[in-house]
């Protein structure tokens, strides 16, 4: 016990400046196993320490304390220290430690899980979020962490706070694949079609030299949010998509990529036969829920498609072709379709007719100017950003050693001051 | 717990800013593990949410809540009465759910500047969906008895045919100011400065 009284008196002495706390970092690293060996008795040493001045220290002390499972009554008492440890904490000095806070917040997570109300964990959560990444481009291992306690609290709209951010640094590739299928999730729930459309798109694409479940769960929803916001669905993915991707994702949503296909004929009776003979499927994956939006924006489709054809229409017309009971529901399906703005049309009462309209928008006011600008600007950005990368790559000696021994020897250009071959 | 911070807006009838305060301080005092539920202002929280227009987190916030708390609070029920009203789109409805509960002092205001609210959006659906509509259906619309309906949209410009008892919908044209100024002509360099390198 001497010994981690002697380490908590170090970790109060060594921690006003950075010079000290680098010792006192690398005196941690040391401690490590000894720490480890008496996880059980180090809480009395953490109320000795203040997280807001010593958080070095009090990382590598939870981190300890975390290594070991823990019962629920366990995690009863120690939740609250973790939180409030990472409501005080130095965003520098646990910088200095990411593996270890990483550790702490995803037994955190495991905790406020095992005591069965995740909403405990959100708000800790998005704020470990904040503090570990080195800016709003890094996505770290706790931005899937967060979004999962949000989905698991039900707290949608908070977990959308991240999504808005553009992504360019990835810690871990698992991260990545993590992030985008419960941030889909999360869109999906506030009905953000396109940008869930976004986020699952770049996880199925993403990288990968095996195909693993994460882009297979995402491919799943990804086939059925399309069917909701596009009304279509194509199988061929984009050039960039990994082999691995490409040659196996279709075995694995069989009967997903068949519900395309029988919404494909417009026709609700089949396609709502289709989804009862494999309710079970369905519902085993979780997706019931998405599977019944599916057959609902299949009024909105086949109305959608009316407007490709005809100028004007009555509404029995309407009922009848895409199989409504009245001209009543007909009118309250186009009037809600105007509401949310997925059609442009004014519906004549007097008449029992609807006219279908072209989209007003000229642009041409200062709104649109101004929205156009921010996504010009976006974009230079990021052009900007490849730029740089491009430059980075071009000086990379592996890359050099690539370009140099594919050369031809003795090129015309050969006989310039460019060296052939690189030596490294 | 500390509700001084929901106090202001409602006195200064900011509702729009309900919704958001209300999430914080719920994430704070679960962070905390404070038992929070029997004193949450679930009423207030929630219609905060339909005042915002997000039906969906209204939703989601009613499904969290414990049952036990549900079945004691009958303002609560009733006050997601409006918000399921709105969620499956039926319009009418959402108005005597509006009037069918005798709210508290707290929540009269609220709920009085939402129903307001509500009528001025119906409002404009209606001026962008229908060139013609019968008396009765403005009216169910409008939250309003037919001759009270009649007379604000002749106020706003529409025709009225008694005879068919239709109403002719006019729209008010509406100028916005359409402002240019000389940081458009500094983004427009900077943007052929881009494309020329």
């Amino acid at each position: 016990m001497g010994s981690l009284e002697a380490l908590a008196a170090q970790i109060q002495g060594l921690s006003s400046s950075a010079g000290d706390i680098s010792r006192l970092h690398v005196i941690l690293k040391q401690a490590e196993d000894s720490l480890r060996s008496e996880s059980t008795r180090l809480s009395p040493i953490l109320n000795q320490l203040d997280p807001s001045i010593h958080s070095l220290g009090y990382v590598y002390i939870l981190e300890a304390c975390t290594s070991i499972p823990i019962s629920k009554e366990q995690a009863a008492t120690l939740v609250p220290y973790i939180a409030r440890f990472i409501s005080f904490c130095v965003p520098e000095q646990v910088r200095l430690a990411p593996d270890k806070f990483v550790s702490v917040c995803k037994r955190f997570k495991e905790q406020v899980v095992l005591l069965e109300a995740p909403i405990r964990g959100v708000a800790p959560m998005l704020a470990a979020v904040q503090k570990l990444q080195s800016s709003s481009e890094h996505l770290t291992s706790l931005h899937p962490e967060f979004l999962l306690l949000c989905l698991l609290a039900k707290c949608y709209k908070t977990g959308l706070s991240i999504l808005e951010d553009d992504i360019f640094e990835v810690d871990q590739p698992r991260d990545f694949f993590l992030y985008c299928y419960y941030g889909g999730m999360i869109c999906i729930g506030q009905k953000r079609f396109r940008k869930a459309l976004e986020l699952l798109h770049n996880a199925v694409t993403a990288p990968m030299s095996n195909i693993n479940a994460i882009a297979i769960e995402a491919y799943k929803k990804y086939i059925m949010v399309s069917l909701i916001h596009h009304g279509q669905f194509s199988t061929n993915l984009p050039k960039y998509t990994s082999s691995a991707a490409q040659r196996h994702l279709k075995n694995f949503c069989q009967p997903y990529i068949d519900l395309a296909n029988s919404y494909s004929t417009g026709k609700i009776a089949e396609l709502e036969a289709y989804i009862q003979t494999n309710r079970e499927h369905f519902e085993n994956d979780n997706n019931l829920g998405l599977v019944k939006q599916v057959v609902s924006s299949m009024y909105k489709r086949n109305i959608q498609r009316l407007t490709q054809t005809y100028l004007t229409l009555s509404l029995q017309d309407i009922a009848n072709t895409v199989q409504l009971n009245s001209p009543k529901e007909a009118e309250m399906h186009v009037l809600q379709m105007i509401q949310d703005g997925e059609i442009f049309a004014t519906i004549n009462q007097k008449d029992g007719m609807v006219r279908f309209l072209e989209d007003p928008e000229q642009y041409k006011t200062c709104e649109m100017i101004e929205h156009i600008d921010s996504s010009i600007q976006r974009i230079m950005a990021l052009s900007r950003k490849l730029t740089a990368i491009d430059e980075q790559i071009s000086c990379d000696p592996l890359y050099l050693a690539k370009a140099g021994r594919e050369r031809q020897r003795f090129d015309f250009d050969d006989f310039d001051t460019v060296p052939q071959k690189f030596n490294i | 717990m500390d509700f001084s911070l929901l106090t202001e807006p409602l006195a200064s009838k900011s509702y729009e800013k309900i919704a958001d305060i209300c999430d914080n301080l719920l994430l704070q005092a679960a962070a905390e593990g404070v038992a929070y539920q029997d004193q949450w202002p679930y009423a207030i929280h929630l219609l905060g949410h339909i005042y915002a227009d997000d039906i969906n987190s209204a939703r989601f916030l009613w499904k969290s809540i414990p049952s036990a708390i549900k079945e004691s609070q009958p303002e609560l029920v009733a006050a997601w009465k409006i918000g399921q009203k709105l969620w499956t789109r039926d319009y009418g409805a959402v108005y005597e759910a509006i009037h069918g509960f005798d709210w508290s002092q707290e929540i009269q205001g609220l709920v009085a500047a939402f129903s307001e609210l509500y009528t001025k959006r119906m409002f404009q659906l209606l001026l962008s969906a229908y060139s013609t509509i019968s008396i009765q259906d403005t009216a169910l619309f409008l939250g309003m008895n037919e001759d009270d309906a009649t007379n604000y949209v002749l106020r706003r410009g529409w025709v009225v045919d008694p005879a068919s008892r239709m109403l002719t919908v006019k729209k008010q044209t509406i100028v916005t100011e359409q402002k240019l100024d000389a940081t458009k002509l500094q983004r427009l360099t900077e943007y052929v400065f881009h494309l020329e390198h």
